[in-house]
C-alpha cells in the first residue's frame, strides 16, 4: 500500500466527479429531498408531540377534577396515556407510524395500545415514508452507484487502468484510492448536512440538547459515514468486477434493489415463518385459561379463593368476612389482579420474544445486507425501534398495576364491606398519584440493543478491504 | 417491410437469444411464485383465525351464561363478547392491502362502542413496516423493473456497437425497424405478464369472475404505461447508460418519492385529531353519568328508545337500566368526534384517488386493493357494520335488562348473528381511464421524438 498513490487517486476521482454536470443535477434532487424530509418530519413530529401533550394534559385534569368517588369506579375510569414521539423521531420515522398512539389502563384487563397512524392511513404509506433516514439509507447509495459506477469500469474501457497499472501504482492501492475518493464525496456533500439538521431539529424540538442526545446524534454521523463508506466500497468492486460501465451499473442496481427491497421482505417473512406468533384470540385464550386454573376471583367456589378466605380470617381472628377491619372485597380483587398481572406479563414477554426471534432474521441478515444493520441501528439510536415500543408497552402495565393497586388499597382500608358500593372517598386519595412518563433507553441499553448492526458494519467495513485486495490480486479482473 | 417473415423472426431471436429475457422471465416467474404463496399464506392464516370464532364464541357464551345463573340479565351482560369479523375476499390473496395492518375481527360488549372500535389485533410493527411481497407488489413494483430492462438498450445497445448506421443504410423504413423492435419486446412483456397472472389465478385459485377480469385489466393498462414510458426515454437516442438511469430514477420517483411526498401532504392536510379525542369524550361522557342525577342521562337514552321509560329507575340506587343508559350516553357524546373520523378517513381516500390520477403506481395499487376490498374504504365499512351489529345487540338486550329477567330465562344463543359486510365490486373508469390517458399522452410525445431523434437527423455524426 501506498499512501501518497491512494491519495492522489482519491483526489483525481473527487475531482474529476466535480467536474461533470450530472452528480450535481442529481445531489440538488436529493438536497431538495432531504429538506422537505427534514421540514415535514420535523414539522410532524412537533404538531403530533404537541397534540398528545394537550390530550394528555386533558386527561390529566380530567383525573384531578373528578369528585369524591368509590375507588373502584376510579379504577375502571382508569387511564388514558398517549405515546409520545422521541426526539429523533424526525430524523427516522422508523416504527412510529406502525405502533398505536394511545392506550387506555383500567382494573382488571391489559388493553392493546390503539390508533396507529398506519392504521388510519389508506395504504400510500405502505410505499415507504419520505424521512431524512430513508433518503440516507436508500437514495444515497443509489447516488454513489450513479457518480461511481464507472468508476473502475470506465478505466477498463477508455484502456487508462493499463497505464496506471504500469505505473508504481498498485491495483489494490487503485481500488482503495477511489473507494476513498468515492467516499470523501459523499461525506463532504451529506454528513454536514445531516449534522445540521440533526443538531438544529432537536433543539427546535425540545429547545435543548441532552448529553445523551448529543452522543446519540455522535454516533448516528459516525455509523452513517461508516455506512457510506461500505457502499462506495461495494460500488468500486462491482465496478472492477465488470468489463464496461454498462454491465457494472445494471449489476449495481439490481444488487441495490436485492438489498433494499427483496432482502428485508424476505427476512421478515422468513422470520415470521419460522418463528409463529399467537394471534389475539389464541394469546387472550390461553391467558383466561391460565387464570381460571389458579384462581377466578369471579367464581364462588374457586379453591384458591376459599383458602385465601380462610387464611385472612384466621389472621384476624375473626369467623366472618364481614368482620374483617379490612374491606374483603378489595383483597379478592387485588389477588385476582396479581394473578392475571402476572399470568398476562409472562405471556406478554413470551410473545415479545418470538417477536424479537422473528426480527433477529433480520439482524442476522444485516451481514449479508449493509442496508439492514444500517437501519436496525438508526432505528434503535433515534428510539423509534421494536425494544423501545415494546418498553412503552411495559413501562404502561406497570403503571397500570401499580395504580389499580394503589386504588385497591384505597378500597382495603376506607371503605366498609357493608354497603360497599354506596360509599366514596376524598379526590385527594388520587390526585397524588404520579403521572405516567416514559423512560427511553440509557445510552448502554441502546448501545446493546443496536450492538449487532455495528457489529456488522464494522464486519462489512474490514472485509471490504479484504475483498478489494482479493480482486486486486485476480488478472482476470485488471483487463 | 414490417411483414417480412424472415425479418421478423430473426428480430425474435436476436432480442430472446440475450442474456437478458431469460434471466428477466426467471426472476419474475420465482418472485411471482414467492408472492403467491406469501400471499396465500397471510390470508389463509386470517382465515384459519376466523374459522376458530364460531366455537370460540359458543363456548364463551356458555361460560358466561353458567356463571350468571341466578343473576339478573343486566349483570350478566356485562361480561360477554361478541365476535365480529372481516373475512378476506378471494382476491385479497392477491393483493393484501391494509389487511395485515387493520384488525379483521373485533370483539365487541355490550358497553359503550367507541372505546372498543379501535382495538388492535396483535401485530410484529417491524412486518408491517417492511410490507408484503405479494402479487401485487411483485406487479406493481418489479414488473416496471422488467420493462425497464428488456427496453433501456434497444436502440442504444446497437448504436453503441455501431450496427445501427449499417441498419440506417441498409432499410429505408427507419421507423418500422424500430417498431418491429418494440412491438417484440411488448409482446414479450405482455406475454411474461400473462404467464405470471394467469399462474396466480391457478395458484390462489381466483375464480373466473368480473373481480379477476378486472385485475387483469388495471395489470394491462398499468404495463402500457410502464412500457410507453421507457418508449419516451429512449425516443431520446441517448445511451444505453442514461437511459438506464433516467428510467431507474423514474421508477424510484413513481414509486418510493411520489408516494412519499403524498402522504406527507394527506397527513398533513387531514389530520386525524378525532381518533383520540373520540377516545377521551366517550370515557368522560359514560363516567361523569355516575356522579350525575339519573334522570338526564335517561332522558338521553328514552330520545332513541322510549319505550323503556314505562319500567321505573330507581334515582337514589343503582340498577342495570341506568347502567347500560350511561354507557349509551357516552356514545352519544362521542359519536360527533366518531362520525368526524370517518368523514376524514373518507377524504383522506378521495384525495389520494386524485394523487392517483397523476401518478399510475399509486392509481393501480390503490385499484388493485379496491377490487381486493383490502383498502382503507373496506375497513371503514367493516367498522360501521361492527356498530350496526353492536346496535342491534344492544336492542336485543336492553327488554331483558329493563325487565330484570333471570339470565337462564332468556335464551342467549339468539342473539343476533353478525353478518359480514360483504364484497363491494370496485369501480375502476377514472383509474383505468388516466392510465390510458397518460400512456396515450407519452406514447405520442415518443413518437414525435422518434422521428425527430432517429429519423430527421441533423446531427450526422451520431447518425
Amino acid at each position: 500500500m501506498h499512501f501518497k498513490f491512494i491519495r492522489i487517486i482519491a483526489k483525481q476521482e473527487w475531482l474529476s466527479i466535480f467536474r461533470i454536470k450530472t452528480p450535481l443535477a442529481l445531489y440538488s434532487v436529493l438536497l431538495a429531498l432531504m429538506l422537505l424530509a427534514t421540514f415535514t418530519g420535523w414539522q410532524y413530529v412537533n404538531t403530533f408531540n404537541k397534540q398528545q401533550a394537550q390530550a394528555r394534559e386533558e386527561v390529566h385534569d380530567h383525573w384531578m377534577n373528578q369528585p369524591n368517588r368509590h375507588p373502584h369506579r376510579v379504577a375502571h375510569y382508569g387511564y388514558l396515556v398517549f405515546r409520545e414521539k422521541s426526539p429523533l423521531s424526525f430524523f427516522d420515522f422508523g416504527l412510529d407510524s406502525y405502533v398505536g398512539n394511545s392506550v387506555f389502563l383500567e382494573a382488571h384487563r391489559q388493553n392493546t395500545v390503539n390508533m396507529s397512524e398506519a392504521g388510519f392511513s389508506n395504504g400510500m404509506l405502505r410505499f415507504g415514508q419520505l424521512s431524512m433516514a430513508s433518503v440516507f439509507q436508500l437514495l444515497i447509495p443509489l447516488f454513489i452507484i450513479f457518480i461511481g459506477f464507472q468508476t473502475i469500469a470506465g478505466l477498463k474501457q477508455n484502456g487508462v487502468l493499463k497505464i496506471l497499472l504500469c505505473q508504481r501504482a498498485s491495483y489494490y492501492d487503485i481500488l482503495i484510492g477511489k473507494t476513498l475518493g468515492l467516499a470523501a464525496v459523499s461525506w463532504a456533500l451529506f454528513l454536514p448536512l445531516l449534522f445540521t439538521a440533526l443538531i438544529g431539529g432537536v433543539f427546535l424540538l425540545n429547545g435543548n440538547i441532552t448529553p445523551q442526545t448529543g452522543l446519540n446524534i455522535g454516533i448516528l454521523l459516525f455509523s452513517y459515514g461508516l455506512y457510506l463508506f461500505i457502499i462506495s466500497m461495494m460500488v468500486v468492486a462491482v465496478s472492477a468486477l465488470s468489463s464496461s460501465g454498462a454491465n457494472s451499473l445494471v449489476v449495481s442496481v439490481l444488487i441495490w434493489i436485492l438489498c433494499f427491497v427483496i432482502i428485508p421482505k424476505g427476512a421478515q417473512t422468513l422470520g415470521n415463518y419460522l418463528f409463529q406468533a399467537p394471534d389475539k384470540i389464541a394469546f387472550e385464550h390461553s391467558i383466561e385459561e391460565e387464570i381460571s386454573k389458579e384462581g377466578d376471583s369471579h367464581n364462588p367456589d374457586d379453591p384458591h379463593f376459599a383458602e385465601l378466605k380462610n387464611k385472612t380470617l384466621k389472621k384476624y381472628g375473626v369467623d366472618s368476612v364481614q368482620n374483617l377491619p379490612v374491606n374483603y372485597g378489595a383483597l379478592v380483587m387485588q389477588e385476582g389482579e396479581n394473578i392475571s398481572s402476572g399470568i398476562f406479563n409472562r405471556h406478554f414477554d413470551q410473545l415479545i420474544k418470538t417477536y424479537k426471534a422473528q426480527n433477529s432474521i433480520a439482524t442476522i441478515l444485516g451481514f449479508l445486507d449493509p442496508y439492514l444493520a444500517m437501519r436496525n441501528v438508526s432505528m434503535s439510536i433515534s428510539g423509534v425501534d421494536f425494544e423501545t415500543f415494546s418498553e412503552f408497552q411495559k413501562q404502561t402495565e406497570h403503571y397500570r398495576f401499580n395504580k389499580t393497586k394503589n386504588l385497591n388499597e384505597i378500597h382495603l382500608t376506607q371503605i366498609d364491606y357493608k354497603n360497599d358500593r354506596d360509599q366514596k372517598v376524598g379526590q385527594s386519595n388520587w390526585q397524588q398519584m404520579a403521572e405516567f412518563s416514559f423512560k427511553p433507553f440509557s445510552l448502554s441499553q441502546t448501545m446493546k440493543n443496536s450492538l449487532w448492526g455495528f457489529i456488522s458494519l464494522i464486519l462489512w467495513t474490514l472485509s471490504g478491504f479484504f475483498v478489494l485486495q482479493y480482486i486486486s490480486t485476480l488478472r482476470k479482473y485488471q483487463l | 417491410m414490417i411483414f417480412n417473415n424472415k425479418v421478423w423472426s430473426l428480430e425474435v431471436k436476436n432480442f430472446l437469444l440475450g442474456n437478458t429475457v431469460l434471466w428477466g422471465f426467471v426472476s419474475l416467474m420465482l418472485f411471482g411464485l414467492y408472492g403467491f404463496f406469501h400471499g396465500n399464506n397471510v390470508i389463509e392464516r386470517q382465515e384459519q383465525i376466523l374459522a376458530k370464532i364460531p366455537s370460540v364464541q359458543t363456548a364463551h357464551i356458555q361460560t358466561v351464561v353458567e356463571h350468571g345463573k341466578g343473576k339478573t340479565v343486566g349483570s350478566t351482560a356485562y361480561y360477554p363478547f361478541f365476535y365480529t369479523t372481516n373475512p378476506p375476499s378471494p382476491w385479497a390473496k392477491f393483493s393484501i392491502g391494509q389487511r395485515d395492518v387493520n384488525p379483521f375481527n373485533l370483539k365487541v360488549k355490550m358497553l359503550g362502542i367507541e372505546g372498543q372500535l379501535h382495538d388492535s389485533e396483535l401485530t410484529n410493527p417491524l412486518t408491517l413496516l417492511v410490507g408484503n411481497l405479494d402479487a401485487s407488489f411483485v406487479f406493481i413494483f418489479l414488473f416496471p423493473l422488467l420493462i425497464i430492462a428488456f427496453t433501456y438498450n434497444t436502440l442504444s445497445e446497437e448504436q453503441e456497437s455501431g450496427v445501427w448506421k449499417i441498419v440506417r443504410i441498409s432499410s429505408s423504413h427507419t421507423l418500422s425497424v424500430i417498431a418491429r423492435k418494440l412491438l417484440i419486446r411488448l409482446a414479450v412483456v405482455l406475454l411474461t405478464s400473462a404467464i405470471v397472472f394467469l399462474m396466480g389465478m391457478i395458484y390462489l385459485s381466483l375464480p373466473f369472475s368480473l373481480p379477476s377480469m378486472q385485475l387483469g385489466i388495471v395489470l394491462l393498462c398499468y404495463v402500457i404505461f410502464w412500457f410507453t414510458l421507457a418508449l419516451m426515454i429512449i425516443s431520446f437516442g441517448k445511451s444505453s447508460s442514461f437511459n438506464a438511469t433516467v428510467l431507474v430514477c423514474l421508477w424510484i420517483f413513481l414509486c418510493i418519492l411520489f408516494p412519499g411526498i403524498a402522504n406527507i401532504i394527506i397527513d398533513n392536510k387531514i389530520p386525524v385529531p378525532e381518533a383520540q379525542q373520540t377516545a377521551i369524550k366517550q370515557r368522560e361522557g359514560y363516567h361523569q353519568k355516575w356522579d350525575m342525577p339519573k334522570k338526564p342521562t335517561m332522558e338521553t337514552f328514552y330520545a332513541s328508545y322510549p319505550e323503556y321509560r314505562k319500567y321505573p329507575i330507581p334515582e337514589d340506587k343503582y340498577s342495570s337500566g341506568w347502567y347500560y343508559a350511561m354507557q349509551y350516553a357516552g356514545d352519544v357524546e362521542s359519536s360527533e368526534s366518531s362520525d368526524e373520523l370517518f368523514k376524514k378517513l373518507e377524504q383522506r381516500q378521495n384525495l389520494s384517488d386524485l394523487f392517483g390520477q397523476f401518478n399510475p403506481v399509486i392509481a393501480a395499487q390503490q385499484h388493485l386493493n379496491k377490487i381486493a376490498n383490502t383498502d382503507l374504504a373496506n375497513h371503514i365499512q367493516y367498522l360501521r357494520s361492527v356498530k350496526r351489529h353492536h346496535k342491534s345487540l344492544r336492542e336485543y338486550f336492553y327488554p331483558g335488562i329493563f325487565q330484570e329477567t333471570l339470565t337462564e330465562n332468556l335464551d342467549w344463543n339468539a342473539h343476533p348473528k353478525y353478518e359480514p359486510a360483504g364484497y363491494v365490486t370496485a369501480s375502476l373508469l377514472s383509474g383505468i381511464v388516466s392510465m390510458l390517458l397518460w400512456s396515450i399522452a407519452i406514447f405520442f410525445t415518443s413518437t414525435v421524438l422518434f422521428k425527430r431523434n432517429f429519423i430527421h437527423i441533423t446531427d450526422k455524426q451520431n447518425a
